[in-house]
């Protein structure tokens, strides 16, 4: 008979090593020293863009909005392996006191990352709705209890087996949130109370029928580890090399003409990089948020040579990243056996991310020129993309390369 | 007949001083298919790594039409087509985009490509599937897009590694057909499989290997004389081997 509370302490900590050394390769990674500095001009330029902020400002709204998602999602790692649909089964019933665990667990991140976000927001609320400690904490253990309830509650909502009415139950939850937040950030203390009461018979009444009526949903609850630890995943391969990283997939037809080469052995390579680019959410994901991040930076800091510097950056970011695409299809043994040299692989690969960071590089410039009319320094940047595709990327290569083979 | 594919005293494994497959040598030629078989473990896939040129022998060789990957690694890999025992694909790709892709790889004109593409997906019924990915197929819709993305090449030789295995009887009645129409047509195949009645009736010669020895080859007839076991099937002898009764 398996343990089943020793199964979730050994998993909990295998999960929390793991993680620490994630962190640690984290911290080791240069990519760490960019993010420390733009978490750092992120910083001023919050403090600035608050004072900014019109007196009409809508802050109530604007945090209610936020946590009511927040309040709403609701992740519970369950640490569950494709294995356990095989060997876990059969002792379903002694489950409980695993997932009992798993809850706790989320319930204690659930609560600090909550307390995180709120106090990343409570500027806002400093300036806009009430200063001082006693609000602090008051606002702070109101959205942790909120928290707590959606945790506790979204678990029974797991035993629903079809998507369709789980997410009925999350849309009903996310109106309960938002009217509870928006009490709270109003300071509605009395109606709080009134909404506790509709908290309790919805948790009694309405989630807590649902473990009579129905098991637990394994497949979904698998599909949800999952991919919340892909989530995880994806985060440190913004540092490191995530060998356990799965792509996810989607369509996207609107960008297939991206992806459109001329049927040529040359062309093989490049249609491969492209399609898996166009298609996967993480290239494109990754790619879209680093343009529209270096946005926002080319919009906060003073206008200036000194932009190049940071659009300089953000090349390396994107390329750092976009590596991983080089290694993808190393386990491919069709890939590896294509009747093709390494050199036209290697130039393709190379060619294709020129060609994205020269568009970054022109989609920088032109913001940059909308915002200073500066055209010099807004040509110089897909000229910066260029010249660091010249000088830069047959060396990363190299070092790929070696790294690899 | 020419042989294609050459392997003479070849050894190799996975760690130095430890070779896993000790001095083979085959042949096959054209217009014959040449069934490699072997317990799990007998060292097959690593037989066929080899051939592949993804490992390097620690000393013989393997030609392929005369050269050997090292001399020639674009020239040696071209000659054939791999069809590998667990479905490989692009999960970003449909089905059409790895025949295409397949198709450019191995540098087909594009009218060539479109000729051949047709008959094939039908025979496989696979041709209302062309815009699919990969994770709506199941595992033998899977091994069907490798059989298809070998076939559509038409090389010299090909290497298969257990090819039956998810895949359903009409599915594999269409491959062997395709098997020897290109056989008769002058290419060569290496088969590996453990579907020993299949291999019975569609190979003309047996390489069965035991422990990382080729310790019987010949056409069926050839290996009954050998094994002392007349009459046997390609079972029998294949059981008798497995035992270690051969050496």
């Amino acid at each position: 008979m398996i343990d089943v509370n020793k199964l979730w302490t050994k998993r909990r900590n295998a999960h929390v090593t793991q993680t620490l050394k994630y962190f640690s390769l984290m911290a080791n990674s240069g990519l760490i020293v960019s993010l420390i500095l733009l978490i750092v001009i992120g910083s001023v330029y919050y403090a600035k863009l608050l004072q900014a902020l019109p007196e009409n400002f809508p802050a109530v709204f604007i945090l209610t909005l936020v946590f009511s998602f927040w309040l709403t999602k609701s992740p519970i790692r369950t640490l569950l392996k494709e294995g356990d649909l095989v060997f876990l089964l059969p002792v379903e019933s002694g489950m409980k006191q695993y997932f009992s665990k798993a809850i706790s667990s989320a319930t204690a991140t659930g609560a600090f990352s909550t307390l995180f976000i709120f106090t990343l927001l409570w500027p806002i609320v400093q300036v806009f709705i009430h200063d001082g400690w006693k609000m602090y904490v008051t606002f702070g253990f109101f959205l942790i209890a909120a928290k707590v309830f959606n945790i506790y509650v979204s678990w029974e909502e797991r035993r629903l087996p079809y998507r369709s009415h789980q997410t009925n139950y999350k849309i009903m939850r996310f109106i309960v949130n938002f009217v509870y937040a928006y009490l709270l950030f109003n300071e509605a203390y009395l109606f709080l109370i009134a909404i506790f009461a509709i908290m309790y018979v919805l948790k009694n009444f309405v989630f807590g029928v649902f473990k009579k009526q129905h098991g637990y949903q394994w497949e979904m609850l698998l599909a949800e580890e999952q991919a919340l630890k892909m989530k995880g995943y994806r985060f440190v391969n913004y540092f490191t090399d995530v060998p356990a990283l799965k792509q996810t997939v989607h369509k996207r037809p609107l960008l297939n003409s991206l992806a459109s080469f001329s049927f040529k052995k040359k062309n093989a390579f490049s249609a491969l990089y492209m399609k898996t680019f166009v298609r996967s959410g993480d290239y494109l994901g990754l790619y879209v948020r680093l343009i529209l991040i270096g946005f926002l930076f080319i919009y906060l800091i003073p206008a200036g040579w000194w932009q190049l510097i940071v659009v300089f950056l953000f090349f390396q970011m994107f390329a750092l990243q976009l590596f991983t695409l080089y290694t993808q299809y190393r386990w491919n043994v069709i890939f590896m056996i294509y009747p093709i040299k390494q050199d036209t692989r290697v130039k393709a690969f190379q060619n294709w991310l020129k060609y994205l960071l020269i568009i970054q590089g022109a989609l920088y410039g032109i913001f940059y020129v909308v915002l200073t009319g500066d055209w010099l320094i807004a040509i110089l940047m897909p000229v910066a993309a260029i010249l660091y595709s010249i000088v830069r990327l047959p060396s990363m290569t190299k070092k790929h390369i070696t790294l690899t083979s | 007949m020419k042989p294609i594919l050459e392997v003479t005293d070849l050894t190799g494994g996975y760690l130095p001083n430890q070779p896993v497959i000790h001095h083979l040598d085959f042949t096959v030629k054209e217009n014959e298919i040449v069934g490699l078989i072997g317990l799990n473990g007998a060292g097959k896939s690593t037989t066929i790594k080899h051939v592949l040129g993804l490992m390097e022998p620690m000393s013989g060789t393997s030609k392929i039409e005369g050269q050997t990957f090292r001399e020639e690694p674009e020239n040696y890999r071209s000659q054939f087509t791999y069809i590998p025992e667990m479905p490989i694909l692009y999960q970003e790709l449909t089905l059409w985009e790895h025949l295409e892709l397949t198709a450019m790889a191995y540098g087909l004109e594009e009218q060539t490509f479109l000729t051949r593409v047709r008959p094939l997906l039908e025979e496989f019924r696979m041709d209302n599937k062309i815009k699919w990915f990969p994770s709506q197929f199941s595992k033998g819709m899977k091994q069907k897009v490798m059989i298809l993305c070998a076939l559509l090449v038409e090389p010299k030789l090909y290497i298969v590694d257990e090819p039956f295995v998810g895949l359903d009887p009409l599915g594999i009645q269409s491959f062997l057909e395709y098997m020897v129409k290109f056989k008769n047509n002058g290419a060569g195949v290496l088969m590996s499989t453990h579907i020993l009645s299949t291999a019975e009736r569609y190979c003309d010669r047996f390489l069965i290997m035991h422990e990382g020895r080729l310790v019987l080859s010949g056409t069926l007839e050839e290996l009954r004389v050998r094994s002392g076991l007349e009459n046997a099937t390609l079972d029998d002898i294949y059981l008798f081997v497995a035992k270690g009764k051969v050496t």
